[in-house]
């Protein structure tokens, strides 16, 4: 995997305010901890960050001052609008350690069963892998051009480079060819839409009718 | 038909003010497309379904399509030519509280042009301005 340079900023500021002025300036606050060692506030400049995300990076080389650190991108908070991040956590790594990390799960190929009325449904887009920091793989590819009208492809079936471990387990379904679904809808707009029940009150008797009108 | 709660606590509940920030239901997560509200406040059941109808019409049963709000809020209104006052009126419909941010519908099992074009016209059904967005992969 390639190592994506990017410049950092120590940040001294704290809070809110501090924060949000950053963002105003293109640069996106974040902290680098891990082995131990006391955290270090940064900011990285949002646009450069931004690439690498959309690159796949997961390693990263943060150059501050004379100084670089080798990080792994560990979690990126996003705005309300999940567009923007607001906030990010760096992880110390050396190249030598095993890291968990997500990563994106590619299905190649049409499934047979998709030709028998079938439609192809991903339940999990993204896998979660334990692996060599320098070994992280881009994506994970998954031929599903096999599957049959009913066939689900599970985690312990999906074929991982080597000295690649899945951290999800075994029995989590990736994806299935289902059958597609009979015209619930039309059956359910003949039906009259009734009144949600009320919970905890019963509904009224004859009996508490009569005593309604002995009360009035 | 449109959606409403089959039990409630309460038959009616206050009007309430919808806070603009959506802090959760903001990501893509069943399909691979949705359908992002740029705008805050309230998605009556008739909307939900008219905007279900739209995607599904146009997907002809392909892919898949879902609804990512329900209308839990039940809505009062008062009859025509009544006098203020006796009282809060009968519930009149069941809205989604919607917030800046939210993803209404999600789209999967299509290509993205297919997704694109079913959204616009399900866009075109919404109280608020809304866009497309894809979903993202964890890091």
């Amino acid at each position: 995997m390639e190592i994506v340079t990017i410049e950092a900023q120590p940040r001294a500021e704290r809070g809110t305010s501090a924060a949000r002025r950053l963002r105003k300036s293109g640069r996106v606050p974040g902290i680098i901890y891990g082995h131990g060692e006391t955290p270090e506030r940064v900011a990285v400049s949002a646009h450069d960050f931004a690439v690498a995300l959309e690159h796949g990076a997961h390693l990263l080389e943060l150059r501050m001052g004379g100084a670089s650190r080798r990080v792994l991108i560990k979690d990126v908070q996003y705005d309300h609008l999940n567009a923007r991040p607001v906030h990010v956590d760096f992880m110390r790594v050396n190249l030598d350690e095993r890291v968990t990390v997500s990563v994106p799960l590619e299905l190649r190929g049409t499934p047979v069963g998709i030709h028998e009325g079938g439609i192809l449904e991903q339940d999990m887009v993204d896998l979660e892998v334990s692996c060599l920091v320098t070994e992280i793989p881009e994506a994970i590819r998954v031929s599903v051009a096999e599957m049959k009208l009913g066939d689900l492809m599970h985690v312990r079936d999906v074929p991982l480079p080597p000295g690649v471990i899945a951290v999800s387990p075994g029995e989590a379904i990736v994806c299935s060819v289902r059958a597609r679904k009979a015209a619930e809808a039309e059956v359910q707009a003949a039906e009259e839409p009734q009144a949600p029940e009320v919970i905890g009150r019963r509904e009224k008797t004859e009996e508490d009718e009569e005593e309604d009108k002995k009360k009035s | 038909m449109a959606m409403m709660p089959k039990r409630i606590k309460f038959r009616k509940s206050q009007k309430g003010r919808v806070r603009p920030r959506a802090s959760r239901g903001n990501t893509v997560a069943y399909g691979e497309f949705g359908l992002q509200s740029l705008g805050s406040g309230h998605l009556t059941a008739r909307q939900i379904e008219a905007g279900r109808v739209t995607a599904s019409h146009f997907l002809h049963r392909e892919g898949r399509v879902y609804i990512r709000v329900f209308p839990h809020k039940p809505v009062s209104r008062k009859p025509l030519e009544t006098r203020m006052g006796k009282g809060k009126g009968e519930t009149d419909h069941y809205a989604a509280i919607v917030h800046e941010g939210t993803v209404l519908y999600e789209i999967g099992g299509v290509p993205e042009d297919v997704a694109r074009r079913a959204l616009a016209l399900v866009a075109h059904k919404m109280p608020f301005r809304c866009r497309f967005v894809t979903r993202r992969h964890a890091v």
